[in-house]
Formats: structure tokens, sequence, C-alpha cells
């Protein structure tokens, strides 16, 4: 009975205070790593509070692996510092740092069954039989593999093993658990439902997690907050709104799915887009004038109109002519060919000239929009048609260190 | 495809012609070993094989066998954990050393161990009198160990080499030390390879003729294993002393050989 209760923690009654933010259950402070000359992490930092889940997004070569191994305790910093639940761990052992690792395969131990695979935390800490009976028993329910207790993971389902690997180690209650690419070898189905179903479990056991993988959308849904890597950097660290609606860098911006980039230049506090002003928050002591600067707008933010008339709280930015229209499920993706000089930063340098009738042949920068299903049928575009672009929101990127 | 559905000739042709082939080389002389030595009646037999230097040769090639495929596979369990886990220099040598003795010929091995153990031997000279490996048991369990060693090696570092690391990692973070990792998570895996590798070993230890005919001085009642036994009454013309020896030698090789061939499912099955 007590094993139940500290496993399964009942939500908190009443909500922590706000002011006080909660410590940190696991922290990496400025973990670096190279291998011979390439230098795989640069000063990496993050904190994963307690019942958190923090995802690491990035590329294959992103370095977002070696951070799990250095946690989990199997590969070694170069520099830099590991601290779980307040005790510096950068120096112990695998085995003395209590953290639960989900291997992309798994893992499980082929010769063992269900039970023997989750009791094994247990049972090299050889606790009484009794108590690890029924710590298995808990966690057979949690995982909703009671039928299966008998069986060897061969003779399981990827989703299946994937849970064992799960319980196995919630049994020894670990300090935090890492996921390496846990969907990686699933299909895409099965891989949407059991992060969900993971997503709720999690919830439930409140302990901290951290995920790697080079999945978007999976890092979106899974992370209460996402760290995306680039090259052994963290490029942003933030909600998942935060990193998808305000990328601060091109590389953020692009990959976390589909992202439009036009140049800008600053005047006077505001932006010059081609001809047009755009209103833009910016941060004097960032922008500076005449400096150049990108924008980033997601294709669902591109509201395009007939007629000269944006729509309202869409700020417009340019006319073009639609080249292409595909229908792509749920939407419609439109590409559209911007009208010359939207795209170049204005410098007094090169006179620019601006003229709704510019030939199409002159342009230069294509943009790519959707629509969703009843916007596209009340609207109908035709290849070939003019419309006006409008964007209901953009991010601006810093301008780019010299 | 002109035998789609007809009578294909080459099929019954080509598993004819292989029978054939294989009737003169190997079925029959096999054959002949139980034809020749029960031709006599079973009480001939029976008492050939009872003779006391007949049950003392046979009972010396097990006991040899077993302690030499007890080092093998030992040794060739960690020889493989080894050189399988860690990357150094002179690891490809080591390797190719190991499973040198396969290409040495038996008599050579033989050879060699008497220039280094017997009277006159580079460390043999050094040992006292009443102290001495040639000519004894220990000689046997020596040669065998010297024409076996690969045996268990082969078997297992394959298994080593494609074994995922990260189970050896999962026990690790689970908190399980070395040892417990190796005997939980390594060792049950490796079930399968060790068993084949001691029947391997020790089918092929109880055989061994060319080594130990050298080193253990073929002393009837003392040092003469099984193998030496039928070439010694062979020489003395007693062909049934010979033969009853030779059935259990040929009968013990069939029941090993089916281990391995049909347990191989149960070995490797979880």
């Amino acid at each position: 009975m007590k094993a139940r209760e500290t496993l399964i923690p009942k939500p908190a009654e009443t909500a922590p205070a706000l002011a006080d933010p909660p410590p940190a259950a696991a922290s990496v402070i400025g973990l670096s790593k190279s291998f011979g000359k390439t230098s795989v992490l640069q000063n990496i930092s993050f904190d994963v509070a307690e019942g958190e889940v923090l995802v690491l997004l990035g590329a294959s070569g992103s370095g977002k692996t070696t951070i799990l191994r250095i946690i989990a305790g199997l590969e070694m910093p170069y520099t830099g510092k590991v601290i779980l639940h307040g005790k510096d761990v950068t120096e112990l052992p695998a085995r003395e740092r209590g953290v639960g690792v989900i291997f992309q395969s798994y893992a499980l131990f082929p010769k063992m069954t269900v039970e023997k695979n989750i009791g094994y935390g247990l049972r090299i800490r050889k606790r009484k039989r009794k108590e690890i009976r029924e710590t298995v028993e808990e966690l057979l329910k949690l995982v909703q593999l009671e039928e299966h207790r008998k069986k060897y993971p061969s003779q399981l389902s990827g989703g299946q093993q994937q849970r064992v690997a799960i319980a196995r180690t919630l049994a020894y209650k670990p300090e935090v658990l890492l996921f390496d690419e846990p969907f990686g070898a699933l299909d895409t189905q099965t891989r949407v439902h059991l992060r969900r179903e993971i997503r709720a479990l999690l919830r439930k056991v409140n302990v901290p997690s951290i995920f790697i993988t080079h999945d978007q959308e999976e890092a979106l849904e899974l992370g209460d907050r996402v760290a995306v890597l680039n090259q052994g950097r963290i490029e942003q660290l933030g909600t998942p709104y935060d990193i998808y609606s305000h990328p601060a860098t091109e590389y953020v911006a692009t990959f976390l799915g589909a992202a439009n980039i036009l140049e800008a230049t600053v005047k006077n506090g505001a932006l010059e887009v081609g001809g047009t002003h755009l209103a833009a928050p910016l941060d004097g002591e960032r922008f500076h004038n005449g400096d150049c600067v990108k924008i980033v707008f997601r294709p669902e933010d591109v509201v395009l109109s007939k007629g000269d008339i944006p729509r309202n709280g869409a700020s417009t930015i340019s006319a073009a002519r639609i080249e292409e229209i595909s229908f792509v499920g749920a939407y419609e993706r439109v590409r559209l060919r911007l009208d010359r000089g939207v795209d170049e930063c204005r410098t007094d340098e090169t006179p620019y000239y601006l003229t709704t009738d510019t030939p199409e042949s002159q342009s230069t920068k294509a943009i790519i929009a959707t629509r969703p299903k009843p916007e596209a049928a009340a609207a109908k575009l035709q290849i070939g048609d003019r419309v006006t672009v409008a964007l209901a929101s953009f991010t601006v990127l810093p301008p780019s260190k010299r | 495809m002109r035998h789609v559905k007809g009578f294909d000739v080459v099929r019954p042709l080509s598993i004819g012609m292989l029978v054939f082939m294989m009737l003169p080389l190997v079925f029959l002389p096999l054959a002949s070993i139980f034809i020749f030595g029960t031709r006599t009646g079973l009480d001939k037999f029976w008492g050939a094989l009872m003779a006391p230097e007949a049950i003392f040769a046979l009972k010396l090639s097990m006991a040899t066998s077993f302690w030499a495929t007890v080092f093998n596979v030992i040794f060739g369990l960690f020889a493989a954990y080894v050189l399988s886990r860690y990357n150094f220099w002179g690891r490809n040598a080591l390797i190719v050393t190991i499973s040198l003795p396969t290409a040495i010929p038996t008599a050579v091995a033989g050879f060699a161990l008497l220039l280094l153990w017997g009277p006159y031997g580079t460390l043999g000279r050094f040992m006292t009198p009443n102290f001495e490996i040639m000519f004894t048991a220990f000689a046997i369990i020596l040669a065998n160990i010297f024409v076996t060693f690969p045996l268990a090696f082969g078997v297992i570092k394959p298994v080593f080499d494609t074994m995922s690391r990260s189970l050896e990692e999962a026990s690790a973070t689970i908190g399980a030390t070395r040892w417990q990792t190796f005997w939980h998570v390594t060792l049950p895996s490796l079930r399968g390879a060790i068993v084949s590798g001691a029947l391997l070993t020790f089918a092929r230890a109880v055989g061994e003729f060319g080594s130990t005919i050298l080193v253990s001085g073929n002393l009837a009642g003392r040092t003469q294993t099984a193998p030496l036994y039928i070439f010694a009454k062979f020489n003395e013309g007693q062909i049934e002393a010979a033969n009853a020896i030779a059935i259990v030698l040929a009968l013990f090789s069939f029941l090993i050989f089916s281990v391995l061939f049909f347990a191989r499912d149960w070995l490797d099955v979880d």
C-alpha cells in the first residue's frame, strides 16, 4: 500500500504558488563534449521541473542523444555538470544515478518474461519478494499489460514492449525518465496513439521526463517545453506555442514546420517590406534604423484576398500572383509569386520602385499559404489570379550579427 | 517454365546422385562398423566392450575431454567478451592466434607440446622427475585444449558481436553492477552458444588422435584414450575389440550431433 502512494502521487490539492518556481528536478549546467576535433555539444544548460516533460528536438547529429547519454551516465561530458534533485551526479556511474532510460529499441531483456523485466530493478536491489510482487502487479495494471505478464518481449507488439520498458524503469522510482526517440521504430498510426497514451501516463506518475526526437509534431504535442538543438547548441528553449509562433532563429522557424521568410528593413521603429510599412514592436536596443532583418511567418498566417482590401487585423505586405494550388486533405496549399522587390532590404544606394503591374517574370520570391477547407470553398482561387497578401501574425528575427 | 505441373526429372535424378555419391564416402564406412562389429554376435561385442582396458580407455577419454571442455568454454567466453567489447592494438592478431589451432595438423600440435613440456623441452627440463606433465592424463588434457581451443570461442564470439549493447546499458541504468548484468542479462542470451560450443568441443576432444598419441605415450590402462585403444587393438589384430569401441564412439558422435541439430531451436528459444 505504501508503494502505491509514493508511485502515483495524488494531484496536489492546492496549486503551487506562482511566485515560487518549483525547484528543478534535473538540470544540466554548461555541458560540452567533443569527439576528437569535432565539437558535439557546446555549453548546454537547462532545467526540468518536477513532473515536467522537456523535449530535446533536433536533426540527427545535433547532439541530442549525447545529452541524454550524459544524463544517464553512459557517457562523460567534457565540461559541465548533471544535477539530479539537487545532487551532483556528474561523477557517478550509470547504476548509481537512478535514472530510467527508455531506449529506442526498448532493450527489454529477451530471456525474461514481462513480469521479470519489470521486477528486475527491484530484484537486483534485493527487495523482499512480497514487495516486488506488489509493485510489479501495480505497474502491470498501470500500463495495462496484466494479461501479458507471462509473455516474453518477442511475443509483444512494439507498443506493448514500450510500455514494459516504461514500467521497468518506474519500478525503482527513477529520479528522471529519459526517452531516446521512443517512437522511432513504430508506424505513424501507432506512434501517434502511443505518444498520447504515454503523455497521459506521465501526467499520472508525475516523474520529470526528457524526450529526444527529430519529429517536430511529436515535440510540440509531448513537451511542456521544447529545446531546439542545432549542431550541439540550444537554439531556443520554450513552450511549444512559443517556439512555433515566435521562433528565435531561422533554423528554429524552418525546423518546426513550413515557414516563409522575407527580408525587411528597419525604418523609424517599423519595418519596410517592399514598399509597405509593417507595424512591429521592435526592441530599440537590438534593432537600429537601416538594419536588414528577416520576418518569419507560417503558411496559415498568410491572409489572401482578391482585390486591394485586406482583411481586418492583418497587415498587407504585397500583391502576388497565384502560381500553384494543391489540395492536401485538411487544407488547400497555395504557392504565390510575390511582386518584384519584396524580400529585398532597401538601402538608399539601391533605388527601388514597386508598381502593382510589375510583370511576374521579374518577380523573385515565392511564398506558401494554406487555407482551411471552408475558406477555400467560400473564396475560390485560380492559378493566375492576383491577390493581396497580408499577414495575420509574424515574427521578426533579430539582425544577424556581423 | 516447362515443368509447371509436369514431372520434373531433374529432381529425383539429382537427389539420387547426391545419395549415390555419399554412399561409398560416408554411409558405407559408417555402416560397416556396425555390420562388422555385430557380425559375431552381441555377446562378443559386449565382451569386447567390457574388457577392463576398453572401459578404462573410454573413461579416460570422457574425463580428459570433460576438463578440456570446461577450460575451453570458460576461456572462450572470456576471450569472446574481451575481444568483442574492447578495441585495442593487436586485437586482430589475438583473434587469429586463437583460431590458429584449427589449421595446425594435430600431429604438429602434439609434437609442439612435447618440445615444450617433454623431459628435454623448453620448460619441461626445469621440472622435477616426479612431477612430469608429458605421458600423463594432464598431457592429454593439454593436447585436447590445444586442438579444440577455437571451437567454443568461435561459436560464442559471433553471439557477443551481434548482442545489442543497449541491453547491458539498460541493465546498468536500472542499477545493476557489471557482474549482475553479466549474470542476469548477458549470460542467458549466450546459453545456446555455450551449450553448442561445449558439445562441439567435447565431441572433437573425445575423437582426438594425432596429438594425443604423441603426448600420452599410449600406455594401455594408464594413458590410452579410446581412439588410441582402437588403433592399438587394430595393430594387434584384435579387430573385434577395436570395433566395439569404434561403435561406441560413432554412436556417441551421432548423439551429440543430434542434440546440436535438433535442439538448436530449444537452445535459442526463450
